[in-house]
């Protein structure tokens, strides 16, 4: 079957194998391991090369069709982090701290598996729409704010019934309470805002966008050709971190095991049908996909440790890190590639599109 | 040489809970702290491998007696229970009592 082919093909690029690798050396206690400057460089790094393409694409294609399409992923986004929360705390019985802080990392989206996926695009010669770099930038901070407002309502009222069994002036209390909460709130949405990994982004597509291919011609040794070669010497460390927590998968369940591989897959292939029904382009449509199917692992940790610190770090960067991250750039992103192909068949008509989703899911 | 006493308050603790530290210093007026990114093993295992967010920080501070009791109350109070944290207080003698 031709999934499977791009699987094995994919299993086969230069990204998979250095992470795989990267997997091996931190089980035999190697002590390979990236230097510290470099690891914090390359996320920053592969921000500016997104940032770059995305807005020379918005400099060619134009952006005034971008709205849609950035409505409809923060939509999806924020739906998605309500459909894990009651899953993980109705099926998984997980506390409301740990379901919010889950429900968020899997509502929110990876920059890395970003990369890898414009690199996997780049390898199978498809573009992508240049405006999903901007999608990416705004998706960041959604699912978070929502789940951190959700939980401190939740606290909230939780003290509100409290009080109220001891005494019924505690009015006071209670406004001081929610007040607190709006000021935790602002103060997350613009550090988030302000945050390194949303300010590179913005940035590099507002500069990409004002030099345009002329004046991208002489850096493009650095932010294009050096592209893959980058992601590939992070994925040793994301590896090597991956591996380094293959112990801690068993202490995350069976249950959070399969819903970091069930959701993603899910939530992929939604986000690939309704970006082909929004017109994106065979690439877009996989960027699309994997915009909702990937968890966060490097912002949300520093978004959640400060938010919802009661929530057990080890569960939601160990399930992403660990399971969804490996499992989407390896499996689901072929899978991903060739539902997108499928829709886009220049013979696929609405009929096509009903079989080929039946024949694939 | 005249040595004059004062507490030293040192704080291990995970890096993301650095802010909410160095936010409760701030409102009890003090300016000068030390900290450095640190490894080490404990209650919640290895930290400091891997990613930079699951780093450790040990702060230092030096203090006067009678600031020492808040700020010891509010770390422990807000941050004990959710991080990965160690706190603890010693006795150092200073020359120029009056920078502190």
């Amino acid at each position: 079957m031709e999934i499977l082919q791009l699987i094995q093909s994919n299993l086969l690029t230069p990204i998979v194998l250095f992470f795989l690798f990267g997997i091996i050396a931190a089980r035999i206690k190697s002590d390979l391991k990236i230097p510290e400057a470099i690891s914090e460089f390359l996320p920053i790094y592969l921000l500016a090369a997104i940032g770059l393409h995305g807005g020379l694409e918005m400099r060619n294609t134009g952006f005034e069709n971008m709205l849609i399409p950035m409505l409809v992923a923060i939509g999806l986004s924020l739906l998605f982090t309500l459909n894990h929360y009651q899953i993980l705390k109705r099926l998984g019985k997980f506390n409301i701290f740990d379901s919010y802080a889950l429900a968020s990392t899997y509502g929110a989206v990876g920059a890395v598996t970003f990369s890898v996926g414009l690199s996997f695009l780049k390898t199978q010669g498809v573009t992508s729409e240049g405006y999903l770099a901007a999608v990416l930038a705004v998706l960041e901070p959604v699912a978070f704010i929502m789940a951190i407002f959700l939980t401190n309502m939740a606290i909230s009222k939780q003290i509100r019934i409290k009080k109220q069994s001891f005494t019924n002036d505690s009015k006071s209390d209670i406004d001081v309470g929610i007040d607190e909460t709006k000021t935790k709130l602002s103060k997350i949405l613009k550090e988030s805002i302000t945050g390194k990994a949303i300010v590179i982004l913005l940035g590099s597509i507002v500069i990409g966008y004002i030099i345009g291919e002329d004046g991208f011609s002489s850096i493009r040794i650095v932010f294009d050709e050096m592209f893959t070669g980058a992601i590939v010497i992070f994925m040793i460390e994301m590896g090597i971190i991956a591996g380094q927590r293959l112990d801690d998968i068993k202490k995350v369940g069976v249950f959070l095991t399969a819903f970091a591989i069930v959701m993603p897959t899910f939530n992929g292939i939604i986000g690939v049908v309704v970006a082909t029904l929004m017109g994106l382009s065979l690439g877009g449509s996989v960027m699309f996909g994997l915009l909702l199917a990937s968890a966060s692992f490097i912002a949300a940790p520093a978004v959640l440790r400060n938010a919802i610190p009661q929530a057990n770090p080890s569960l939601y960067i160990t399930s992403a890190l660990g399971i969804t991250f490996p499992y989407n750039i390896i499996v689901l992103l072929p899978i991903m590639f060739a539902i997108s192909s499928l829709l886009h068949d220049p013979e696929g008509s609405i009929d096509l599109f009903n079989y080929g989703l039946k024949d694939l899911i | 040489m005249k040595l004059y006493p004062v507490k030293l308050l040192t704080i291990t603790c995970e890096i993301l809970a650095q802010k909410n530290i160095m936010e409760i210093l701030t409102k009890n007026k003090i300016t000068g702290y030390t900290t450095y990114e640190v490894n080490g093993n404990g209650a919640r295992g290895v930290r400091g491998q891997g990613l930079q967010n699951e780093k450790n920080v040990k702060i230092e501070i030096i203090l006067r007696e009678e600031k020492l009791q808040d700020i010891v109350e509010e770390v422990s109070r807000t941050l004990f229970a959710n991080f990965a944290i160690v706190l603890y207080v010693s006795d150092v003698g200073v020359l120029r009592t009056e920078k502190f």
